[in-house]
């Protein structure tokens, strides 16, 4: 436990360690909202599946193992072009105080094919979905992705998305909406944005990734994010905003996201989470 | 530490026709799993089809494990298996017979 966390640089107050060789620890799939029947679900949604406890095995070289144990939450897609998947461990917060996302992750696509596959996976990212304390304040959802690859092309930089989706209800009782807010759309690039990730020379050979995200849940902003050696002045970066739900006071909820650029399942891998704050 | 117990949601309202399947799912920390198959509405012409259990040695390629059962004939009746001896990865298939269907809400329940 000590030598897991000390791998982490949290801000004062541990919110949440998640060690995935402890077990889910929260992270569940994120589901659709419905009523009724499932049939009202977005279809966005309906194709996400439960994330898995995997020890990195590959057909050619075995178990891997994560980055100090066996095990790693997998976020998998369908093989689908243009399918994703998504996890999500859901939190209130008790102080609207700065907090810091830090993880460990790589991904691959699954090794289908004897060819190097770097452009197989679309995209890796994480969100929070906030919402202020007060009921003249906002829905607050910072998303972060990294483009791997778009149409083939190995794109390598890093994307946010400010732009709100339309709000859809979801059956007739007037009490449920859904919003597509993963949707292929309104990506924009950040400023010096482009990174070089090492991905390794086949698809089963597999490097870990360090990324930091600074937030401030008082003013609802981003501040700075670091991924490896390279760190991102977000301080000017708009996170999508909309009015405040009526039962979503104080939410805290992390999310995990991975996309497929080709007919191959995207493996989105993370050893660990922790979420700190400065409180 | 106690034992991990979870339930995972493989399939969630999904139509099988022809030959159909879960995604794949890794679960080798787990030392025990039961599988239920729901029935989400009235299926179509599945009496006598069996489901299968299959395992992989990479989450790829497939193998019939020889355990089965049959696919429910009712909406909402629920058919189950346990599984004890399964590797790293399971997945649950059935070749559903032209002009039949099923709409499935298939969870893995694990121990481990």
């Amino acid at each position: 436990m000590e030598t897991s966390i000390n791998k982490y640089d949290s801000l004062k107050r541990i919110i949440s360690f998640d060690d995935f060789d402890r077990g889910f620890c929260g992270w569940g799939q994120l589901v659709g909202n419905y009523e009724q029947s499932l049939d009202s679900m977005n279809a966005n949604y309906q194709q996400h599946t439960h994330p898995q406890l995997s020890n990195l095995s590959h057909w050619d070289s075995g178990s891997h193992g994560s980055w100090d144990g066996t095990y790693a939450l997998k976020i998998q897609t369908r093989p689908i072009t243009g399918s994703r998947n998504v996890s999500v461990k859901r939190l209130t917060f008790r102080k609207a105080s700065r907090i810091r996302l830090e993880f460990y992750f790589t991904f691959k696509p699954e090794a289908t094919e004897l060819l190097l596959s770097e452009t197989d996976v679309r995209s890796v990212g994480f969100l929070f979905d906030l919402q202020d304390p007060q009921e003249s304040g906002n829905r607050v959802m910072p998303h972060i992705r990294f483009l791997n690859a778009e149409n083939g092309e190995h794109v390598q930089k890093w994307q946010f998305k400010r732009k709100a989706p339309e709000v859809t209800p979801v059956g007739t009782d007037g009490k449920t909406i859904t919003h597509d807010h993963l949707a292929s759309e309104d990506w924009e690039d950040l400023p010096n944005g482009h990174q070089k990730l090492c991905y390794n020379e086949i698809p089963t050979k597999v490097n870990w990734h360090y990324l930091r995200f600074d937030f401030d849940l008082a003013s609802m902003h981003m501040k700075e994010m670091q991924c490896n050696d390279r760190i991102f002045d977000l301080s000017q970066i708009e996170s999508m905003k909309m009015p405040a739900m009526r039962n979503l006071w104080c939410m805290l909820n992390l999310a995990l996201f991975t996309e497929t650029d080709t007919n191959k399942r995207s493996l989105y891998y993370i050893d660990s989470v922790c979420l700190s704050g400065d409180f | 530490m106690l034992p991990i117990s979870i339930t995972a949601v493989i399939a969630r309202n999904e139509t099988w026709q022809n030959f159909s399947y879960t995604e794949p799912y890794e679960c080798g920390w787990a030392r025990e799993a039961i599988v239920y198959l729901r029935a989400l509405s009235q299926p179509i012409n599945v009496d006598g089809v069996q489901a299968h259990i299959e395992y992989s040695p990479d989450g790829i390629n497939w193998v019939d494990s020889g355990l089965k059962f049959q696919l429910p004939t009712q909406v909402d009746e629920i058919a189950w298996i346990p599984i004890t001896h399964f590797g790293n990865w399971l997945r649950v298939s059935a070749d559903v017979p032209k002009n039949s269907s099923i709409c499935v809400l298939v969870s893995l329940h694990f121990k481990g």
